[in-house]
């Protein structure tokens, strides 16, 4: 501490003026202790009203018990990219790993498809059956009243199934069948 | 309970009440009204710790609190600038002399420091305080708080050189 700063402690302490502690000096002290006591308390009050608005608003935003929280449905993937899928798609089905050839249609699924496979002989239904053919019966003359209603009126000597079929391919079958029975 | 502690407090008051005051004064730059503000305003602060520092060094507080205050006193907004109806003088270099004669020579010196370099020069040479110990008050390091007493110093002897005589 040289010369200078020795005479500048001296003039600190020495320019001292009396000042006593007047009875102002007491009033304005408990009014800023009061003004001060009031300014904490406000601050107290408004933390606490912050604290419950917190609460409140973490209550409100928080998660019930009752709602179960699941994952959403995944993420429509576009139908065509114009990447011509170079990009890796993520499969979260268990499919097989995608190849070269798309394969849209469903496995075929066995014997669920009726068997629609025509009748070989479908003329063979009106042939199968040689109870329709009437049959010519000698005396017909007893029978007359009722060979009236019959259709059988030609002689017995004709075949009977060659004016009933108009179809030559049925009918030879069907002349068969007659002359079987004959 | 109370009454006994604002007792105490009032006596701690009126005892220290002239050593603060001064301090004060220091601290400002001779402003007497902002020194009763500065010295109001630690006092209340006081009032709030007094029941954990009592038994202590409430004096040390007082200091501590007073000394931080007019360090920041720069951004505080009611210690700026006030209207007045007459211009004040202006200072120019070869004018210094004649406004430290018109005032209290060492209070309009120290007016004219920064408030760090102020209350740096003030609690090393006044309150005789360490630089640790100014540091410590000032809430900086012990090189900021020597730099501070060195610049302030230095201003004072350039302004002072008139009134503190060299040796010889």
């Amino acid at each position: 501490m040289d010369h200078f700063e020795r005479q500048l402690t001296q003039l600190m302490h020495g320019d001292r003026e009396p000042a006593a502690f007047e009875p102002r000096h007491r009033d304005r002290l408990r009014a800023g202790v009061r003004a001060r006591r009031r300014v904490r308390a406000a601050r107290r009050a408004a933390g606490g009203v912050l604290a419950a608005a917190g609460l409140c608003l973490g209550l409100f935003l928080w998660p019930h018990s009752d709602v179960r929280d699941e994952p959403s449905a995944p993420h429509p993937w576009p139908a065509a990219s114009p990447t011509g899928g170079t990009a890796p798609t993520p499969s979260l089905s268990p499919s097989p790993p995608p190849s070269g050839v798309t394969t849209s249609a469903p496995p075929p699924t066995a014997t669920t498809a009726p068997d629609v496979t025509p009748p070989a002989t479908s003329g063979d239904t009106a042939s199968s059956s040689p109870t329709t053919t009437p049959t010519a019966t000698p005396d017909a003359g007893t029978t007359q009243g009722a060979a009236q209603g019959s259709s059988t009126t030609s002689p017995p000597s004709a075949p009977a199934t060659a004016n009933s079929s108009p179809s030559g391919g049925a009918s030879a079958g069907s002349s068969a069948t007659v002359d079987s029975a004959g | 309970m109370e009454q006994a502690r604002a007792g105490e407090y009032d006596e701690f008051v009126a005892a220290r009440w002239s050593g603060l005051f001064h301090l004060a004064r220091l601290l400002t730059g001779g402003d007497r009204h902002r020194a009763e503000d500065l010295l109001q305003d630690s006092l209340v602060r006081l009032w709030f710790v007094w029941p954990k520092i009592a038994d202590e060094a409430p004096e040390a507080y007082v200091r501590k609190v007073m000394a931080r205050a007019a360090a920041r006193s720069a951004r505080r907004r009611w210690w700026g600038e006030r209207p007045v109806e007459e211009l004040p003088e202006v200072a120019v270099a070869g004018d210094m002399s004649a406004i430290v004669a018109e005032r209290s020579r060492l209070e309009a010196a120290l007016a004219l420091l920064t408030p760090r370099q102020r209350a740096a020069v003030v609690l090393r040479y006044y309150q005789d305080l360490p630089d640790r110990q100014v540091a410590e008050v000032l809430g900086c390091p012990v090189g900021t708080a020597r730099s501070h007493a060195a610049r302030g110093v230095a201003r004072l002897r350039d302004l002072l050189a008139d009134v503190i005589e060299p040796v010889g």
